[in-house]
């Protein structure tokens, strides 16, 4: 067997597995845990493109899950659009706000970006939360919105039971790691990583660092604000302080700096690792100890700068090449 | 036909003028020398012209239109590429993977991108390099790959900052053949230089600066015994040889 072949082999098993997990858990508990496992590697796969490939570190991607919450539950309660359609509708209202915030932050680098992002996310939180109307639509200001359980089924993204949410979400996932894989090996992504990494020389060499830094953003907030239609489907409920609050934003930095930003693993390898903890952590100690995953996410952090700064992924993609490599030289040293 | 032209070009930081009313051109094809003291304002009119600062007076004009407010990556794809006197690796990223950043530039394609700097890679004896991470270079390799990556990028005029310091006698003959064999290759080359066995060897003319004015222009040899060089920047001891 071939090198190429056998990693798209074991590629190929990952997926059923994935695709097979509904069949082995039954437990709507755990399945609730896999659904968001999958919307934190989702959205940190999103958050990466920006915060990964462009070197930048943004705090403020709870307002795009935001953004497309509460456009698509809009547009599905008032006027019931299906939140299929209204999933697109927030994704290009968040492609708006991303290159607005953009456009003046990303002339900042490091702790002074981070800052800027943050307040401009809280900003829109805080006034969500103080909006009863918008105009004409209705957004309830601190009580959020409820979206009432009537007609389930495909066209309304409504569904009694877990399976379809987790099924959904998969697909979503796949298809933003394909993107990323896509974007990695194109133009765009060198430019990204070369203007991340040295702006002077990235220029020198023709790329447009700002332009390419604003596309990523516009890319990225699109695919965020799609996660937050699928959130607010399936909790069927969203107030300010759910979907746009910003423990979102920092749970997917977490994520992605433990996982290892600017991978394509990093990011799915970081919500296996940290999405069961903070779930188990609020399941078994939420009453007396709540918060306590947070502290375990700043140990595990500081471990994993202090000893992978790359984060988890590069020992454990070193270990599977490596696998790899034995797998298939073994029948070579045989004849 | 000038490739480059510097007209009455001033730069001011502050209260300092780094650059004082400097006038000179290269004509194409040609290799130009540019060397003075210490904090003459070398890399100053480097940056002008590669559009990091705007000139505070003057003008500047490459290939015959004038680049006096283009922004780098413009002036990039019309084809003027540098070089950093403090080389600037993307050093997580693989030696063919930096020199890929610069042939993007002249195509959208991945196969195209990769085939043009395989071949910047073997003009610069890099290639057998091409799969080591960038960070992991000695200094001489750096320096080359800094070239390969502007020479990725198609130039018709390179600017080179100083591609030879801290580079060993030989590394530095090795270069000195390299940087001909750009020129036969048809690419005007602007390089500021302190070795100046390679300055004598590579240029065509030399322009010698000091507190960012021009004191002495002309032929190497020529220059060298300008003894208003001489006592700015070569030594006495330079004058005897």
């Amino acid at each position: 067997m071939t090198r190429a072949k056998l990693q798209s082999l074991s590629l190929l098993l990952v997926g059923v597995i994935a695709f097979g997990l509904p069949l082995v858990v039954r437990s709507p508990t755990y399945l609730h845990i896999l659904v968001l496992l999958f919307l934190y590697a989702y959205l940190t796969t999103s958050w990466n493109l920006v915060g990964g490939f462009a070197g930048v570190l943004p705090l403020g991607h709870s307002a795009f899950v935001g953004i497309g919450a509460y456009t698509s539950t809009v547009l599905a309660l008032q006027y019931g659009i299906s939140p299929w359609l209204g999933m697109i509708v927030g994704g290009c209202l968040a492609v708006v706000v991303g290159v607005l915030i953009g456009l003046p932050t990303f002339k900042m680098r490091g702790a002074y970006f981070a800052l800027a992002t943050i307040a401009f996310a809280e900003g829109i939180r805080v006034m969500v939360e103080n909006i009863e109307y918008l105009g004409p639509f209705k957004l309830n200001g601190p009580r959020g919105l409820q979206i009432p359980p009537l007609n389930t089924g495909l066209t309304n993204f409504m569904f009694a039971e877990k399976e379809p949410y987790y099924y959904i979400i998969l697909v979503m996932l796949i298809a933003v790691l394909a993107l990323t894989w896509f974007i990695s090996r194109s133009k765009l992504g060198y430019y990204l990583s070369a203007g991340g990494e040295e702006p002077e020389a990235a220029m020198a060499l023709g790329v447009n660092v700002a332009r390419c830094k604003l596309i990523a953003m516009a890319m990225s907030s699109f695919l965020t604000a799609l996660a937050g239609t699928f959130w607010a489907q399936f909790t069927l409920f969203i107030h300010p302080k759910s979907v746009m609050s910003l423990d979102v934003s920092f749970e997917i930095a977490f994520i992605a700096l433990i996982g290892g930003r600017g991978s394509i693993a990093g990011p799915v390898l970081g919500a296996i690792i940290l999405r069961p903890v903070s779930d188990l952590c609020r399941i078994y100690f939420g009453a007396k100890l709540p918060g306590l995953h947070l502290i375990i996410f700043g140990v595990l952090l500081i471990l994993v700068m202090i000893f992978q700064p790359r984060g988890l992924q590069e020992p454990l993609t070193k270990l599977y090449h490596r696998f790899l490599d034995r797998m298939t030289t073994q029948p070579a040293r045989a004849d | 036909m000038m490739m480059l032209d510097l007209k009455d070009l001033v730069k001011d930081f502050g209260g300092l003028r780094a650059v004082d009313s400097l006038n000179l051109s290269i004509e194409q094809g040609q290799i130009l020398g540019l060397i003075g003291p210490n904090g003459a304002g070398k890399s100053t009119v480097f940056n002008c012209i590669a559009g990091v600062y705007p000139p505070t007076e003057g003008e500047i004009f490459f290939d015959a239109a004038r680049i006096n407010n283009v922004k780098p990556w413009d002036l990039c794809r019309q084809g003027l590429a540098r070089t950093f006197q403090i080389v600037k690796p993307f050093t997580s990223k693989t030696v063919l993977y930096n020199v890929m950043v610069g042939s993007y530039v002249t195509t959208d394609k991945r196969s195209a991108a990769e085939s043009k700097a395989v071949e910047a890679l073997k003009a610069l004896n890099l290639y057998e390099k091409k799969d080591v991470k960038a960070g992991n270079l000695t200094i001489a390799d750096r320096k080359r790959l800094e070239i390969a990556r502007a020479l990725a990028t198609d130039p018709k005029l390179l600017l080179l900052d100083e591609v030879m310091a801290g580079l060993r006698p030989t590394e530095v003959d090795e270069m000195v053949k390299i940087i001909r064999g750009l020129r036969d290759r048809g690419i005007t080359i602007f390089i500021i230089e302190h070795i100046m066995r390679a300055i004598m060897a590579l240029s065509d003319r030399v322009v010698v600066i000091h507190f960012g004015q021009k004191i002495s222009e002309g032929p190497p040899k020529e220059v060298a015994s300008d003894e208003k060089v001489i006592k700015a920047y070569l030594g006495e001891e330079y004058a005897v040889s």
